[in-house]
């Protein structure tokens, strides 16, 4: 085995389905001891790329290496990877301690040292003193920490979690999050967990990879992912964007002019080249625009857009003030609600929508 | 019971009917049952309870190696269809032809006994024609015989008639199983084998036997497809037919036909308890379920 | 890394496990088909070429490749496709019949018996069943026949002052006949044609005041339509192929296919039982595609699948 190979790395993965086409050309490569999500919308192919790293998909081309080792056609039981399923996967036949057992008893382990160890392992995940019940007297919250104890036991180097926290309720998923990302710095193992929701996926991850349509869209830290999207499909799926679709009306520099239906913006071009007449899209987060009176003047280090008042919808935490685009598209700008101002304008006033100018992010078509 | 405002006199009335019909389809057996206690037997004026007449089965040579050849027949079929049917389901699990192989295994109830066995008959009188041409062509005599009409050909007839029953069984237990406790099983390190003998099979294991116990009783029942094509030796049903038919129903026939009925309810009347005994306690499984403990 | 390779020796020579990794699959994919395999050369290949044999020669105790239709002409052109026909009525009665008894039952389960218990309620069903049909069949004969059950109870309840000879020995007791073999796969059927009706939809019927006759012909009956047919297609060969039943309960007139068959492989002419047998395969073929057109027989499969 190969000391200074990455964890796993994926070669030109496709996964076909006869004409289905569930993974197109995917190059991945995740580090050890990394905490790496895969974020996406359901059916865009996470968990094909995920199970196809377990071994519960044969790849149609391409490869997975795990340690620098080529195991595309190995079982998922040859493989040093362990998994978390979403839901119903444990034995319901056996009691939480033969569940977290059986991989023990598998590698014909002496009996004394696998009660030891699954005792340690369930004490780790707080569940001590449970190992006698059977699985169907634990809640879902439980029955997940089960999972987890009894692929942790195996001491297997990566973990793969398909969505193991999409069947429990919010408060308990918000929990559970935090304690994975624990649990994973102190075991020190690579974790890959595919999950559809980015608050999780944020929680947890040191880096995530967007998965859309049986592309790898875009990876990154949590942080790059959401202040600088490349892709405007990151913009559209990671936080709560207003997209402009348009193309590029002039060239002035480091800056692009883009014009859009509802008016032209000004965008930072990061390096990247366009040309006049390209067609690209423009995002800008929601909490990053404020709306003005459309009389007031206009900071020289903002750009704005000009709009018509619509709605207000408090969130608690946030309000989301929306206004209609010169051609009625929507464009939304979020506050926190403590710094909300007192009275708000009557729907179809005239506003202004204003944003820092390095706010705006560039997305080629 | 599930329509609060529902009539209970309706219901029960409904109730009423369906054990109605049930005691309708067992009266001939039961009247069977009757009769072959009765020392005077059918249509007497008095009625002597006697168990002489089972007495005399088991005195019958020729009953008793009849009972011998079904067993071993209803034996050695189970052990072929049952594990064909757990291998035939799970092919139709992972198939993409899944309305062919359904087709292919549950049209042997579509084809009535004297037609299929005729046509099985033929296809083995060919086979046999065949094979011994061939053997006696290539001189490798160890080819002829093998569908020679017998214990072999019967063998295959019955195989053919259970497999449709024992393959619904087996594939409504399936259903129920879910597959990702496989998929967990080949995480923790378990072979294939391993991950079906140490968690899939335990959880099908009532449907496993239920297939087993049907395929016995169904086998012990066959009668048209045996008979065509069970060559030389003579099987439970045939004597009882070929009694019948030539001497009418005797006190023994009686004797026999309850002995049989009787064997049969005691198999399905335990694996209807067990069933019972069962979905009791899945359903305080259900119970625990429906309240689960929220502590996190 | 040290810990991995602890786990599972072996794992990492990929190149070692290659073998294994081919040959093992492979053997067990073959182990899958078996039955299918076997399926299609004991089953499907004999049924099939019941049509081929049908058109050989015939020659004193067996048969030789040709090609005539003199079976064929034998069975239309005399008695026996009369009585072919007559069983067909009457095995279609026998249907009807057990619809009307059978699928209520069906319905009742489903609707009102608690999930738990359903099946338990179905498994008596089994219970006749599960004991042998010839001597089901044989015990109608001291049940039916002039100083059998029936006429002992109704004389003496004095209902009747004659025997009733008019059942057993003509169509009438093959019907019984067929009625008491056949009504527990109406239920079966039936039950299983349910589960494609879901439990809320009697709620939604109830909601929207739906009488049981309204329910029972917009809901239930679409949904539940291919199991019918199902159960009843299966009824219904089985009552035409079945020899048993009219040797057994039939008079001189009552011959179905099976007995046809039957008689003509005792009489050693195979062509003629191979010609009543692909007949009776053509006629399952052309009720089960007519079947298929009406009502997609491919959703009986939803609730397993």
């Amino acid at each position: 085995m190969n000391g200074s190979a990455p964890a796993v790395e994926v070669r030109g993965l496709s996964k076909h389905y006869g004409s289905v086409v569930a993974l197109r050309e995917v190059d991945l490569t995740i580090g050890a001891g990394e905490y790496f999500v895969l974020l996406g919308p359901s059916g865009g192919g996470k968990t094909t790329l995920l199970r196809t790293i377990g071994g519960f998909h044969k790849p149609t081309s391409g490869q997975v290496l795990l340690h620098g080792v080529d195991v595309s056609n190995q079982p998922p039981d040859k493989r040093p990877t362990g998994m978390v399923f979403q839901s119903y996967a444990l034995f319901p036949h056996m009691t939480v301690a033969q569940n977290v057992g059986y991989g023990l008893s598998l590698a014909k382990l002496p009996a004394g040292q696998i009660r030891e160890k699954t005792e340690a392992m369930l004490a780790m995940v707080g569940l001590a003193g449970y190992g006698e019940r059977k699985p169907h007297e634990l809640s879902g919250g439980q029955q997940q920490r089960v999972q987890l104890a009894r692929a942790l036991v195996l001491d297997r180097d990566i973990l793969l979690l398909d969505e193991p926290l999409a069947a429990l309720d919010a408060q308990l998923r918000k929990d559970m999050c935090l304690e994975l990302k624990h649990l994973q710095e102190k075991v020190g193992i690579t974790f890959i967990h595919v999950t559809h929701n980015q608050e999780e996926a944020m929680t947890v991850a040191d880096r995530i990879a967007l998965i859309a349509d049986g592309d790898l869209v875009e990876q990154g830290s949590a942080r790059d992912v959401y202040e600088a999207p490349q892709q405007r499909f990151t913009a559209s799926f990671v936080g709560e964007n207003n997209l402009l679709d348009g193309t590029v009306a002039a060239i002035d520099g480091e800056w692009a002019e883009v014009s859009t239906p509802g008016g032209t913006v000004p965008v930072h071009r990061r390096g990247r080249t366009v040309s006049t007449g390209d067609r690209v899209a423009v995002s800008i987060r929601s909490e990053l625009t404020r709306l003005e009176p459309a009389d007031a003047a206009l900071d020289p280090t903002m750009a704005a857009l000009d709009g018509a008042y619509r709605e207000t919808v408090y969130l608690g935490l946030v309000s989301a003030h929306r206004a209609a685009l010169a051609d009625d598209s929507e464009f939304m700008s979020r506050v926190v609600a403590s710094h909300d101002q007192p009275s708000l304008p009557d729907p179809g006033t005239p506003v202004r929508i204003a944003w820092a100018r390095e706010a705006a992010r560039l997305h080629l078509g | 019971m599930v329509d609060e405002f529902g009539n209970l006199w309706v219901h029960r009335l409904k109730w009423a009917y369906l054990l109605l019909i049930v005691f309708s389809l067992m009266s001939p057996v039961f009247y069977v049952m009757y009769i072959s206690f009765n020392e005077n037997g059918f249509g007497a004026a008095e009625y002597v309870l006697t168990l002489e007449s089972y007495s005399l089965i088991f005195s019958d040579k020729l009953m008793m190696t009849a009972l011998q050849w079904t067993l071993s027949l209803a034996f050695c079929t189970t052990v072929v269809v049952v594990p064909m049917s757990i291998l035939a389901a799970k092919f139709y699990k992972a198939t993409r032809y899944k309305v062919l192989t359904v087709f292919l295994l549950l049209s042997p109830l579509f084809v009535a006994a004297d037609i299929f066995g005729a046509a099985l008959l033929v296809y083995f009188k060919n086979l046999n024609l065949m094979f011994t041409s061939v053997a006696e062509a290539t001189g490798l005599s160890f080819l002829s015989g093998w569908f020679e009409l017998g214990f072999i050909t019967a063998w295959i007839g019955l195989i053919i008639y259970t497999i449709p029953y024992a393959f619904i069984v087996v594939l409504i237990t399936m259903g129920r199983y879910r597959h990702e406790q496989t998929e967990a099983a080949r995480a923790c390190g378990a072979s294939g084998w391993r991950a079906f003998w140490d968690i899939e099979f335990p959880q099908i294991r009532p449907g496993v036997f239920s297939a087993c116990a049907f395929c016995v009783i169904l086998c012990f029942n066959e009668y048209t497809r045996t008979s065509l094509l069970k060559g030389g030796f003579d099987t439970f049903t045939t004597v009882l037919v070929s009694q019948m038919l030539n001497e009418g129903m005797s006190n023994e026939s009686y004797a026999m036909s309850s002995f049989v009925s009787f064997t049969a309810i005691a198999v399905i009347g335990s694996i209807i308890l067990y069933t019972l005994i069962r979905s009791e306690s899945l359903g305080q499984v259900a119970r625990a379920k429906a309240e689960p403990n929220m502590a996190g | 890394m040290s810990s991995a390779e602890k786990q599972a020796p072996g794992r990492s020579n990929a190149a070692a496990g290659e073998p294994e990794g081919v040959l093992v699959p492979r053997l067990q994919s073959a182990a899958f088909v078996l039955p299918v395999t076997f399926m299609v050369v004991f089953f499907a290949l004999p049924v099939a070429l019941t049509a081929v044999w049908s058109v050989f020669e015939r020659t004193m105790f067996w048969m030789e490749p040709g090609f005539t239709l003199f079976a064929y002409e034998n069975f239309f052109t005399s008695a026996r496709l009369i009585n072919f026909l007559a069983s067909m009525y009457h095995s279609f009665i026998s249907v009807v019949i057990c619809l009307i008894l059978g699928f209520p039952i069906a319905v009742f389960v489903r609707r009102r018996i608690p999930q738990v218990a359903q099946h338990r309620v179905v498994l008596l069903f089994i219970l006749p069943f599960m004991v042998s049909e010839i001597i089901r069949i044989f015990a109608l004969r001291p049940i039916l026949q002039r100083n059998g059950l029936v006429n002992e109870t109704l004389m003496n309840l004095g209902l009747i002052s004659e025997p009733i000879t008019a059942i057993l020995y003509t169509p009438t007791g093959v019907v019984i006949g067929e009625v008491l073999s056949f009504l527990p796969f109406v239920v079966f059927s039936g039950f299983l044609a349910m589960e494609a009706v879901p439990k809320y939809i009697f709620e939604v019927c109830d909601d929207l005041g739906a009488g049981p006759y309204r329910t029972f012909k917009d809901v239930i009956l679409p949904l539940a339509a291919p199991g019918i047919f199902a159960g009843s297609v299966f009824i219904f060969v089985n009552g035409i192929g079945v020899a048993l039943l009219p040797n057994t309960l039939g008079g001189p007139g009552a011959v179905n296919a099976g007995l046809i068959a039957t008689q003509a492989i005792t009489a050693l002419d195979f062509p003629l039982a191979m010609a009543v047998s692909a007949i009776m395969m053509g006629t399952l073929m052309l009720l089960l595609y007519i079947g298929h057109r009406l009502f997609n027989l491919t959703h009986i499969l939803d609730p397993i699948s």
